[in-house]
């Protein structure tokens, strides 16, 4: 009866002190809610503020594989097998995203079954049981796709973490959350004791709760993570990655089918800011993800052929060959801007490296048209509705606008914005935060050799098509050939495959 | 003259009608269902969804309809084809148009179904209503420009090479089959996509044939008032004329003996071992293949007990999972393992035909039937929660079926089901002579 009290008492106050923004609601303490009324299921993201820039030296990993000795392992209470005995026929169960500052554990749940569902979430996050089995299993998985996964069948994904460690080699964000195969390789189950005490701590996190559940739900998570080890661990200062001086290029070499680019350099520009929503409308515009409407894409793929697709970026978007729209919770204080042209024809990689730089080169100089920008204006204000149509997603936006210290609804934010700014805005973030001319470039190709002796002699670099194209093409085609893109030899680093993630 | 009054009127009748939403059936929405004069079928399902609207113009024409030699890969080619607009709406204009209005536009193809996919906001409903009408009744591309995608498919091509599981598929399906088209994949043989640049009479005639009315289901979900919406589809897709003219697919002998083959994988894997065995065209109402969906779940899904050994305890698989999907001819049930050793493939194969053998002679405990019955019903639920995941969700049935009826059959089917039909499924279709078994194996190590 005492617990009931007290549980009403706290569901109270909560409800006080909740102050509703666009639905969502935000508020001092760490609880984030977003209620839906009609919505038969309940989600959860339970937000620890630690990432892979957490991982010792030497560790490189850790933070991914103790998230994942969480989720997918035993706890006290369970084995792995009677966890997913019980959570299989719930239809529901639990997983974790580790990026480089947040690690987010989140599950939804039919609400017909969140009695049999919530133990078993709860019991994940504070009690696990941490077995040498569990580790064994999930480090293998780990290295798996280190060795075999990233290096040898997926060049997009190898490229982009290839470009991510060069432009912050040095830094705690210098390596990708799945570590290195000898960090990963020296990982224990000591290891991941003292990193959980140390990070998954009850005041190191923040609840994210949505759907259809009952108010009292909150009271409950609370006294649940209660059960968390407590401490607040120091913040790391934001990494400061080197500036990057002209082209600088890692030609990853391997026996591969096509050649697959990635490049980019470190902005200094989060959400939230008006800069930021003008330079997203000149994103969107070069290079909209997995989107007809880049400009990139109508160059590279639509005029020519050349491949499947090319997408800028201003954020971090992991896994962009998997899904269609941003993802939530992989929140961060620097970001890159960065362009993705997807497997192109090996003797093509050269000329598609300078079709998307001129483009950026134009892009730069001139800004962009009354025409561009009107269009792209009003593709955003509506397109933004497709970034989170799902109680879940939009959930991991209210977290994220936690992350990044935002009062209201980035999205909100993003299409109001979108409606308010003028192409002079936009053009003025472009001369700010955009640069032509030193770009970390990351390249997965077979003949590396071959490539840096172009790169370096400027070499031209014609295609042939094996049907005809009109001739405003060819023209373009001929200017694209011998476009200027000089790369200092020292500046450029040949790595065999086997030697990436080592 | 009365009687043929009353016959057209009841067809009336029946042609517009509520499904209502009673207790016993699984989708929880209304559907509107209407078909026009000309054969195209049109289905509305209103859902709380503020101010988005999913629009799907399914073409119920896949891969399986690439009867002609040297042709695979066109319906998946003609997908991309169809993005590049009408003399109205050239492909810029319409990219423009679907961009001014922020939809996000996508299409996708398989075996059984190719499949066209707006979401957008509700306002513009009309626009979508005029532009997607126009492009499948008066689609126009120049050689030029279809030479061009040609060379985007080849790029789709070699971007799916580099996984391993593609390759795998593209092995297990030719020493499979013999004279069904499911002998290739939606991609197509690469041969046959070398050559697409020289195939644009063909897919004139690829138009004609299959992108008809009576051969197309338009289905829209979402924030949509079902009168007007109805008004808007009379005017922009009433004139199309029926024609649709349908594949004469060979169907596949039965199997006699059991297959295998080998291949290489170009880059760097731990071995992949597919055992794959001939199953049966969906039908919601096939008690046998409704029993073989859950059997492939209770032998080879996550809480298997082969899985728990194998990939829990054990750990001598990587990855490990069953398929068995629902397709329009005789598809392929599939258990695929990812071996941690390669000398250890025989034993993993042996392991899953163990289990096979066991459930062949012992009845499945009823509890963990009723747990598969369970998840199976909440996992449909769960995913109902936008208008793109609910048009999704219902794509395929469509494209198999031409309705949405078997949704509701299928799940009353599966309530049906008993350990016994279980067993009787898994002596039906889990045998030596249906099975092919294929293993891939890295290239580089």
């Amino acid at each position: 009866m005492k617990t009931l009290t007290v549980t009403l008492a706290l569901a109270l106050i909560v409800g006080a002190s909740t102050l509703s923004m666009g639905g969502v609601s935000m508020k001092a303490d760490n609880v984030v809610q977003l209620r839906v009324k009609n919505d038969p299921t309940i989600s959860f993201r339970i937000w620890f503020k630690v990432g892979s820039q957490n991982d010792p030296q030497g560790k490189e990993g850790l933070s991914e594989i103790t998230a994942a000795m969480l989720t997918d392992a035993s706890t006290l209470r369970n084995s792995y097998e009677q966890i997913i005995d019980s959570l299989y026929p719930l239809a529901a169960g639990y997983d974790a995203t580790t990026s480089a500052e947040m690690t987010v554990v989140y599950g939804r749940v039919h609400k017909d079954n969140l009695k049999e569902y919530y133990p078993l979430f709860i019991d994940a996050i504070t009690a696990p049981a941490f077995k040498q089995s569990d580790l064994d299993r999930i480090k293998s998985q780990v290295l798996s796709n280190l060795e075999n996964t990233l290096r040898y069948s997926s060049d997009e994904e190898l490229g982009k973490a290839v470009l991510y460690n060069s432009i912050f080699d040095g830094t705690a964000y210098g390596h990708i959350t799945s570590g290195t195969v000898t960090s990963v390789r020296s990982i224990t189950i000591d290891d991941i004791r003292s990193f959980y005490r140390k990070y998954f701590t009850k005041d190191n996190l923040v609840i994210g709760l949505g759907g259809g559940y009952d108010t009292t739900l909150v009271a409950s998570l609370r006294s649940g993570l209660a059960a968390l080890p407590a401490g607040k661990p120091a913040a790391l200062a934001p990494p400061r990655p080197a500036s990057v001086k002209g082209f600088n290029v890692t030609i990853v070499e391997k026996d591969a089918p096509a050649t697959a680019i990635s490049m980019g350099f470190p902005i200094d520009l989060l959400r939230g800011s008006k800069d930021w929503y003008a330079l997203a409308i000149a994103n969107s515009w070069l290079g909209e993800h997995r989107n007809s409407s880049s400009h990139l894409y109508q160059v590279i793929r639509e005029k020519r052929g050349l491949n499947y697709g090319d997408y800028s970026y201003i954020e971090n978007f992991p896994r962009g060959g998997m899904r269609n729209v941003p993802p939530q919770n992989v929140s961060r204080r620097k970001q890159i801007f960065e362009i993705w042209i997807r497997p192109v024809p090996l003797e093509a990689g050269h000329f598609a490296l300078r079709a998307a730089l001129r483009e950026f080169k134009a892009v730069v100089e001139k800004g962009m048209t009354k025409d561009e920008f009107t269009l792209t204006r009003n593709f955003l204000r509506k397109y933004v509705l497709h970034y989170a149509p799902t109680t879940m997603e939009r959930l991991g936006y209210a977290i994220d606008d936690r992350f990044y210290g935002l009062q209201g609804s980035h999205l909100a934010m993003f299409r109001s914005m979108v409606g308010t700014l003028t192409r002079a805005d936009v053009n003025k973030a472009i001369r700010r935060y955009w640069q032509f001319g030193n770009m970390q470039i990351a390249v997965i190709t077979k003949d590396a050799k071959g490539l840096r002796e172009a790169l370096v002699n400027d070499s031209p670099s014609p295609i042939t098509y094996k049907t005809p194209k009109p001739e405003a093409i060819m023209e373009e085609d001929r200017e694209i050939a011998v476009f200027p893109v000089k790369v200092r030899p020292e500046n450029v680093r040949i790595v065999p495959v086997t030697e990436v993630f080592r | 003259m009365k009687t043929i009054l009353t016959g057209i009127c009841l067809i009336l009748l029946l042609s517009r009608s509520w499904s209502p939403a009673v207790a016993e059936t699984i989708f929880p929405y209304r559907v509107h269902t209407e078909v026009l004069a000309n054969g195209l079928k049109v289905l509305l399902i209103p859902m709380d969804s503020p101010g988005l609207v999913a629009y799907y113009s399914i073409v119920r024409t896949g891969s399986r309809d690439e009867v002609e030699p040297g042709k695979s890969g066109f319906a998946h080619f003609f997908e991309h084809i169809m993005f590049r607009g009408t003399k109205k709406y050239p492909g810029a204009m319409y990219d423009s148009i679907v961009t001014s209005i922020g939809a996000d536009a996508n299409a996708f193809t398989s075996d059984d179904i190719t499949a066209y996919h707006l979401k957008f906001a509700a306002e513009d409903l009309e626009k979508v209503i005029d532009v997607e009408s126009d492009r499948f009744q008066n689609l126009h591309y120049e050689l030029a420009d279809f030479q061009t995608e040609a060379g985007a498919i080849y790029g789709e091509y070699r971007k799916n090479v580099t996984n391993p599981y593609e390759v795998l598929d593209e092995k297990v399906r030719d020493i499979a089959f013999d004279v069904h088209t499911y002998k290739h994949t939606t991609m197509g043989f690469e041969r046959d996509i070398k050559a697409m640049p020289d195939g644009f009479d063909y897919s004139r005639s690829f138009f004609n044939r299959f992108y008809r009315p009576d051969n197309v289901v338009l289905l829209i979900v979402g924030d949509v008032n079902v009168g007007k919406t109805m008004a808007l589809i009379k005017k922009h897709y009433a004139g199309w004329e029926r024609g649709y003219q349908p594949s004469t697919v060979v169907p596949e002998p039965p199997q006699t003996a059991e297959r295998t083959g080998e291949v290489s994988y170009q880059g760097k894997t731990l071995p992949i071992i597919d055992i794959a065995y001939k199953g049966e065209a969906f039908d919601p109402t096939n008690r046998g293949f409704v029993a073989a969906i859950l059997m492939g779940e209770l032998a080879f899904g996550g809480t298997s007990d082969l899985y728990k050994k194998l990939y829990i305890q054990e750990q001598r698989v990587e990855e490990m999972q069953g398929s068995l999907p629902s397709q329009r001819d005789m598809p392929l049930f599939e258990v695929v393992a990812k071996v941690k050793k390669e000398e250890d493939v025989p034993a993993i194969r042996d392991e899953v035909y163990r289990t096979i053998a066991t459930f062949q002679s012992t009845p499945v405990d009823a509890q963990r039937l009723a747990d598969v019955k369970k998840r199976r019903k909440y996992g449909f639920l769960m995913n109902l929660d936008t208008p793109e995941k609910v048009a999704g969700r219902l794509a395929t049935t469509i494209a198999l079926t031409g309705g949405i009826e078997a949704i509701d059959q299928l799940y009353a089917e599966i309530d049906r089901v008993t350990p016994d039909d279980i067993m009787a499924a898994a002596r039906r279709y889990f045998t030596p002579e249906r099975r092919t078994v294929v293993v891939l194996k890295g290239a580089r190590q």
